[in-house]
């Protein structure tokens, strides 16, 4: 067997993806770039009606614009690119694509597409300015929950796809670990998988309502299975940058990974803790008691937990890589690390970026200062630094090799290049956009609200300067989406030809064995069952058993 | 280094607010205080190993007196008047506390890895069983089944044990339809 996966590993490396696959990811790649786009133009026109230099039409008002904005990023610029990715790294660890699995992927992406067409067409006629949280009793069109079904079916598609490849995989490896990057993978179908239940049946009780078919909602109810759903979302794009930055980042330094064990640890247990995580977005919900909070803070602030060894795990590459290239001092490891190379630039300051936005998350979670800053500019602040920065970066920094892989071409230093400034031009936005919403958001500047002076209070004027360091930090942004996009499709399309190196590391220090029972997965899917359990059954049956009469829909734009 | 967490655990429980919180609401009473109580024993277990061998190989060689044992204190626990008497009785709080930790969480430990893979999945069965009995009984019940608690928190503890039910059939099901030798 070992022979066996030696030649696979020769000859891959000696043929590159296989080209069937490789059409996938650049499909999957090419959707997620354009909707950056896409989602990046409504951004900045946002940016600017906040900062109150553009008056938008009636047709195409700021409460649409949010709606596709969130659509177009949140959904399938991330879905999208997640995919991609992940099905790249089945494709390359596990011997290439299964026949079967790669018509599953297909339609995926099929379902995906038909989705977010579905979705977008109420948003564009104005009847589905529901914002990208869709929760009651604000009610949309029940064609754009139409949409958002198919695109949960197209999910689910692809996480069956990625379970069959690795299943067979296994009984074609007996005994061996899982890759470990498939293994991250696996992590993120399972999650994807399991929250997406939760939507799955948050939209099958709005269907109906907005269908006009029943009268009423259960608005508690709705609202906490969509975050069970929301948060494990914003989770599973942190695992996926959290993979990039175990696995590829060490290659990229030309170091070994920190302890596979620890890295496979880390996987287990943000798969295990998260979904109860969701309930710190309802912190100020009324019909919760206090000790449920409470107790809920707990679990929520147990996800940090890996975090925080990811992090040790980071400096400790670091170092090592610095060390190993003769760096001296306590600190001299930071001036060795290549922040000329935009594949370890951009995921860097994607990480940096997580200290504050890790930060302002505990913040959130904290039951007592969520009170400060909830429903106001401080919350899109952080998911800006979080998605925006975290995430958005350390995918940037993937795609620079990963997408002149699958094409066949290599990343220039013309590109390289080009992506530092890119980098670079989005950081400098992103931080002036980003700390600009959290200042304003603690002087009581509300989210999700269209531009208003407020009669001309006298508190509504002091928000004015912070806004406009908002437009002027989306419009630096919108000029780093247009740079990226260009280099996405000119390494997709214009890059001269030839071999790259798909970089992951698999190597990793210590050498110890790692233990078998990080496989178990389906242990792992039965923990998570309890912990999901603990979270949700006090809540939910005390919204379905003391429930109020539910809301008639409601169309406040 | 697992017995000082333990210890630091079990007293940890014991403080009056610790206690008082977790027993205000029926489901932590029953499902959070009740197994971290057994899992701090479980914790403190190696102590009493190491101290009394000779104890646990003589009246628990293979393991199965002991998880009768462990059996009996966790579904005694599960009866609904057992909280009650805890909430009320000083003297049966402080036999809450000492059960759970040296005659469920200790003998758990003692006994786990010397249980054969029969007695290990006879243990599972006896529990999902157990939770999903228990479970229709808070559930259906109509009257009000502990003074101490509405009978709104006993429903929500019968969906406690239901989905612990759930997740360990699920467990059980995975056993018979997954054979690990196709991986491993």
């Amino acid at each position: 067997m070992a022979l066996a996966q030696k030649i696979q590993e020769k000859t891959q490396k000696a043929l590159g993806a296989h080209p069937a696959d490789a059409k996938i990811s650049k499909s999957y790649f090419s959707i997620s770039f354009i909707a950056l786009l896409v989602g990046g133009v409504l951004g900045l026109l946002q940016g600017l009606n906040r900062a109150g230099l553009l008056e938008l039409p009636t047709w195409l008002n700021y409460y649409q614009v949010l709606t596709g904005h969130g659509l177009f990023l949140v959904l399938v610029f991330t879905s999208f690119f997640v995919v991609g990715y992940f099905y790249a790294a089945l494709s390359h660890n596990l011997g290439g694509l299964q026949p079967k699995v790669r018509k599953m992927v297909w339609s995926a992406f099929w379902l995906k597409i038909m989705g977010a067409v579905t979705a977008v067409i109420p948003i564009i006629q104005g009847e589905a300015s529901v914002m990208y949280t869709f929760y009651p009793p604000m009610a949309a069109s029940p064609v754009f929950y139409i949409g958002l079904v198919l695109f949960v079916v197209g999910i689910w598609m692809a996480a069956f796809g990625a379970f069959i490849q690795v299943a067979n995989w296994r009984k074609a490896n007996k005994g061996q670990h899982l890759p470990i990057l498939s293994y991250f993978a696996t992590g993120v179908f399972v999650l994807l998988l399991f929250s997406s239940l939760f939507v799955a049946i948050e939209v099958f009780m709005i269907l109906p309502w907005s269908l006009g078919w029943v009268d009423t909602i259960n608005v508690m109810l709705s609202r906490t299975l969509f975050w069970a759903f929301g948060h494990t979302l914003v989770n599973i794009w942190y695992l996926t940058a959290v993979s990039a930055w175990y696995t590829i980042i060490p290659k990229v330094l030309g170091t070994r990974r920190f302890s596979d064990t620890l890295t496979r640890v880390v996987v287990m247990l943000l798969v295990i803790l998260n979904i109860p995580g969701g309930f710190h977005h309802q912190i100020v919900d009324p019909g919760i008691t206090e000790s449920v909070k409470y107790l809920h803070v707990f679990m929520s602030l147990a996800i940090g937990f890996p975090s925080l060894m990811t992090a040790f795990a980071m400096f400790s590459i670091f170092e090592r890589s610095g060390r190993e290239k003769g760096a001296k001092g306590l600190f001299g490891f930071f001036k060795k690390l290549p922040w000329g190379d935009v594949r370890f630039l951009a995921p860097m300051i994607a990480m940096i970026a997580f200290i504050p936005a890790g930060a302002g998350g505990i913040v959130q979670t904290t039951n007592q200062l969520n009170q400060v800053v909830h429903n106001s500019l401080w919350v899109v602040g952080h998911f800006h630094l979080t998605l925006g920065m975290t995430v958005a970066l350390t995918f940037f920094g993937v795609s620079y090799w990963l997408v002149p892989y699958v094409s066949g071409r290599v990343l220039t230093k013309r590109m390289n290049k080009l992506g530092v400034i890119q980098t670079w031009i989005w950081t400098i936005g992103m931080t002036l956009m980003s700390v600009a919403m959290h200042l304003v958001g603690l002087l009581g500047s509300p989210r999700r609200t269209s531009y208003s002076n407020y009669f001309g209070n006298e508190t509504a004027l002091g928000w004015d300067p912070y806004l406009i360091f908002l437009a002027v930090g989306g419009t630096l942004l919108i000029i780093a989406v247009v740079l990226q996009v260009y280099n996405m499709f000119h390494l997709m399309f214009r890059a001269p030809k030839g071999d790259s190196e798909f970089m992951v590391e698999p190597e990793a220090v210590g050498g110890n064995k790692t233990p078998f029972w990080t496989e178990r997965w389906s242990r792992i899917i039965v923990l998570m069952l309890i912990v999901i359990a603990m979270g949700y059954v006090i809540p939910l049956t005390d919204f379905i058993f003391n429930a109020p009469p539910g809301s008639p829909p409601f169309k406040t734009w | 280094m697992q017995p000082i967490i333990g210890l630091i655990m079990f007293l940890f429980l014991m403080l009056p607010p610790v206690a008082n919180l977790l027993e205000s609401i029926m489901i932590f009473h029953m499902h959070m205080q009740m197994p971290l109580i057994a899992i701090s024993g479980f914790l403190m277990a190696p102590f009493f190993m190491e101290k009394f061998p000779k104890f646990f190989a003589k009246w628990n060689e293979r393991g199965i007196p002991g998880i009768i044992l462990f059996t009996l204190v966790m579904t005694y626990w599960s009866i609904p008047r057992a909280m009650d008497d805890a909430l009320t009785m000083y003297s049966v709080e402080l036999f809450k506390f000492i059960s759970l930790a040296f005659l469920a969480g200790v003998p758990l430990r003692a006994s786990w890895m010397k249980l054969t893979d029969f007695w290990k999945n006879a243990v599972f069965v006896f529990f999902t069983l157990q939770y999903g009995l228990m479970g229709l009984i808070y559930l259906m019940s109509d009257s009000q089944l502990c003074n101490n608690y509405l009978q709104s928190e006993q429903i929500t503890l019968g969906w406690g044990f239901l989905t612990v039910a759930i997740a360990l059939l699920i467990y059980l099901i995975q056993l018979v339809i997954i054979d690990p030798s196709d991986y491993e």
